[in-house]
């Protein structure tokens, strides 16, 4: 796969576009944002949540499911924007542990805690394959297969996950590596759990959920199944990946086209 | 026969108790909560009074073991809901309710209290802490109880105060200022009664703040003693700490603590010292952070202290509850002061005089080599954080945390919520600001937290070795309480609560309550009848027999 040059993984947002959006929102932003986003304002503002923030966020920014507080390197629930941001981190998210930064902190401060935030992501519209996306469906549809395991839009299997928003989360590179190498990182769900129950029935199914008193599975004729740990008589987890490898099996053109048809699928509108 | 005269002396109490309750059940309306004050005598013999709870840990030992057995290993698969009462303020709650002859006090977010009919979850009255705007507080709006003497509650507020409450109406009978909040102290822990004095701790330690210990007059709301966690200067162990370093060291004192009645002791744990990564602005040992403190019940005076990790650079505070039992190690009764530390080792050591007896890992660690004949770790060389990171077990969450542990006389075992994990470690250059979080640097998790695994593990204080362990998917943070019914009461981060055969870790009953359990349960007898109680999520459930 071949990704041009001018890839830009840590985008800042574009000056353009900030002050399209700034337009006539009643902002608690007196600043424009686009002040402080030099390389110089992103590290003061690393700097800042390193110190103010990571210990609910974490160190990379990744979010911490101990604390509640949310991954702020991908989409953001609560925001789409940069103003969006700095109104978060200015007032918090009432009744929740996301309190507002200090009232004295200067706005100036904010902002670049905001272009830090806002350097973590990138932005795909930046991003230029080599792949087309229309060859890429096609290949999706028919030859590939893939809609038999995955849905995109509602349309498509349950053996695998919904991809219709895959280009959101996943970066080009990554794409690649889950149709040639799917073995790679098999996140638990997809796992395969092989289960006899107390009827001396032996299932075999996708990890829906599993706790320490009960695991659900799905089979491959999408029948849900949910057992008490305390009354079955086996359990064995495959951690492997039900999903073929498809290097090898499609010459690299095609591989590239599917990346740019995965990689084209976002919500609506972006 | 000190023991004979107070077995007496609390049956005498009981009996009047009970004539008291009687006399209650002939009317039909209760218009004030029944209970008789609470004097010193029924806390040293709280145990004798199982139907109530009265203290954070159950008992100034602070096992969390109470004697009722109506609910047991036989019928603890019948437990049915009796009530739920929901916490307005959402967050997560960190509650264990105390129980006074039929009345429930529940701690909520931010510094509320609320008392409830201990048998239908109903309310007699609420009062609302106000709070500033500008609350520095590391870790989310927790409080995790009162504390009760005569007929005043206690409790610690998220802006440093101390507040002292009347128990049958909720009425404000004075609020003191413990230490000023903007100044990045806070206070979370329920208070201990000793004797006459109330003895409080505080929160901070990500702040720069000088940790302390504080007793106050119960009546008057006035400061009795302050014992400092980090010696002033002149004092002995000032020079552990480079500098100037010592006014900012943190060493917070967030958990509740126990005490000896015979041996007139208070022990309590200490937290990290500040900044908690970057050990290079604080060389030296860093006294009295990550110990144990041994404090005069009288006077507050530190008469002996244990350190589990000196010159600490990975936030494994010794906020743990310390729990207290006779036992006989190497051929020897003595009384012993049991601790599953932070920082991954599990120790015994004797409450007299702080001496090390035995120690051992409880939950994966990667740090020390082991521990010396005096229980300080030989470490592994090279185990800082780093400006690049370093992978270190345990995670900064810790081998455990402040989760109170169990101890049952029953099966003479130890319980602990373990987790075994790994976590790399970033130092920071930081400077101190008054007011201002002072880290010095933080941790990342490389991988899901949930890949981890989490135990109960059932310790044998006598030898440290783990006698069984229950796995619990994904983990977590729940608080431990045995019975005499045979019982192991406790939680999960996904909102189980369960129970389990205390002698062999064997599960005998569970229920998804859908939210966090972040507390410890506790378990009470009204009109006869045991409940238990926990707190999920936002919601405290309070379970029973079908009568
Ligand atoms: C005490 C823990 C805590 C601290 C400290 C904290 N946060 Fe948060 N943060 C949260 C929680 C919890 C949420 C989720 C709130 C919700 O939406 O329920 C959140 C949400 C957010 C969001 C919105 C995320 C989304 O998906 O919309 C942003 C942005 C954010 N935090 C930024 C920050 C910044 C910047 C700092 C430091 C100045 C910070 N947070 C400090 C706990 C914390
Ligand atoms: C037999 C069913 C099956 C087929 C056929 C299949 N997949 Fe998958 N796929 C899966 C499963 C199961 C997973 C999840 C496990 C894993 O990560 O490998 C998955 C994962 C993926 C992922 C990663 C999704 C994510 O959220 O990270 C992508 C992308 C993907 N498949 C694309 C494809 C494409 C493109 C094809 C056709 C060329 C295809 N798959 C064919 C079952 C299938």
């Amino acid at each position: 796969m071949h990704l041009q040059a001018s890839i830009l993984w840590k985008g800042l947002f574009s000056i353009g576009a900030l002050s399209l959006i700034l337009v006539g929102l009643p902002s608690s932003a007196e600043d424009a944002g686009t002040l402080y986003n030099t390389t110089y304002d992103v590290l003061q503002g690393e700097r800042y949540f390193e110190r103010q923030c990571s210990r609910c966020h974490g160190f990379d920014a990744k979010g911490n499911d101990e604390t509640g507080a949310p991954d702020l390197t991908g989409r953001l629930s609560r925001a789409n924007n940069p103003v969006g941001i700095f109104n978060i981190v200015r007032n918090g998210v009432p009744n929740t542990a996301m309190l507002p930064v200090d009232a004295d902190l200067p706005d100036a401060q904010v902002w670049q805690v905001v272009s830090y935030i806002e350097s973590l992501r990138y932005d795909p519209a930046s991003v230029e394959l080599d792949g087309n996306p229309d060859a890429g469906l096609a290949l999706f549809l028919n030859n590939g297969d893939c809609a038999s395991c995955h849905m995109v839009n509602g349309q498509g299997g349950r053996l695998g996950p919904d991809l219709s928003r895959v280009g959101e989360s996943t970066r080009p590179e990554d794409l690649m590596t889950a149709i040639t190498n799917p073995h790679e990182d098999v996140a638990p769900r997809w796992w395969t759990l092989e289960i006899t129950g107390p009827d001396g029935v032996t299932r075999s199914g996708f990890r829906m959920g599993e706790d320490s008193f009960s695991v659900r599975i799905m089979d491959n004729d999408s029948n849900l199944w949910s057992y008490q740990k305390n009354n079955i008589d086996s359990i064995e987890r495959i951690e492997r990946s039900t999903m073929p490898s498809y290097d090898g099996a499609m010459s690299e053109s095609e591989l590239d086209d599917l990346v740019a048809y995965l990689f084209s699928l976002r919500r609506e509108g972006n | 026969m000190n023991r004979f005269i107070s077995t007496l002396c609390a049956l005498l109490i009981t009996t009047i108790t009970t004539q008291v309750s009687a006399q209650e059940q002939e009317f039909e309306t209760v218009m004030t909560p029944a209970f008789s004050p609470i004097t010193w005598e029924r806390l040293v013999n709280s145990k004798e009074e199982p139907n109530n709870w009265l203290m954070y840990s159950g008992s100034l030992d602070a096992q969390r073991h109470s004697s009722l057995d109506e609910v047991n290993i036989n019928n603890v698969a019948d437990l049915e809901l009796k009530w739920a009462y929901q916490i307005p303020e959402i967050d997560r709650a960190e509650t264990v309710p105390l129980v006074v002859d039929g009345i429930m006090f529940i701690t909520e977010a931010p510094s509320n209290v609320v008392a409830v009919d201990a048998r239908t979850g109903r309310q007699y009255w609420r009062y609302d802490h106000e709070l500033p705007e500008d609350l520095r507080i590391c870790c989310g709006r927790n409080n995790r109880g009162v504390a009760i003497l005569g007929e005043t509650l206690f409790m610690s507020t998220l802006d440093a105060h101390l507040v002292a409450i009347d128990a049958r109406t909720g009425n404000l009978l004075w609020d003191v200022e413990v230490a000023k909040h903007d100044s990045g102290y806070s206070k979370t822990a329920a208070p201990l009664i000793v004797k006459d004095l109330v003895v409080t701790g505080m929160a901070g330690g990500e702040f720069g703040v000088r940790g302390f210990i504080d007793a106050y007059h119960p009546d008057t709301g006035e400061l009795a003693w302050r014992t400092y966690t980090i010696p002033g200067e002149g004092e002995f162990g000032n020079d552990t700490w480079s500098g100037d370093s010592w006014k900012t060291g943190g060493s917070a004192t967030w958990i509740t603590g126990a005490y000896d009645v015979d041996l007139n002791l208070i022990y309590w744990g200490t937290g990290n010292p500040g900044p908690d990564w970057n050990g290079d602005v604080r060389l030296g040992d860093n006294l009295y952070s990550d110990s144990a403190l041994a404090l005069n019940g009288d006077t507050g005076e530190i008469e002996w202290y244990f350190q589990f990790t000196p010159h600490d650079v990975h936030d494994w505070d010794a906020i743990q509850v310390p729990i207290l039992a006779d036992l006989n190690i190497d051929g020897q009764d003595q009384r012993v002061m049991m601790w599953a530390n932070r920082n991954a080792f599990f120790y015994s050591i004797n409450a007299a005089d702080g001496r090390f007896l035995k120690g051992s890992p409880f939950a994966t660690q990667t740090w020390a080599q082991g521990l010396d004949a005096n229980g300080a770790p030989v470490r592994v060389p090279g185990m800082e954080p780093t400006y690049e990171g370093i992978m270190v077990s345990p995670p900064i969450t810790g081998g455990t945390n402040w989760y109170s542990p169990g101890y049952s006389p029953d099966t003479e075992l130890f319980y602990v919520t373990a987790f075994d994990g790994e976590q790399i470690f970033f130092k920071r250059d930081e400077d101190y600001e008054e007011g201002e979080r002072y880290t010095g640097g933080g941790g990342r998790y490389d991988q899901p937290i949930d890949a981890f695994k989490s135990w109960i593990r059932a310790i044998d204080p006598t030898t440290t070795e783990t006698v069984w362990e229950f796995p619990i998917m994904p983990r977590s943070s729940a608080g431990i309480t045995t019975t005499s019914g045979g019982l192991l009461f406790s939680g999960t981060a996904d909102g189980y609560f369960f129970a389990l055969n205390a002698e062999t870790g064997q599960e005998l009953w569970n229920i998804s309550l859908g939210r966090r359990v972040h507390a410890a349960p506790i378990t009470y007898q009204v009109d006869g009848d045991q409940y238990v109680t926990i707190a999920s999520g936002n919601v405290v459930y309070t379970f029973g027999l079908d009568e």
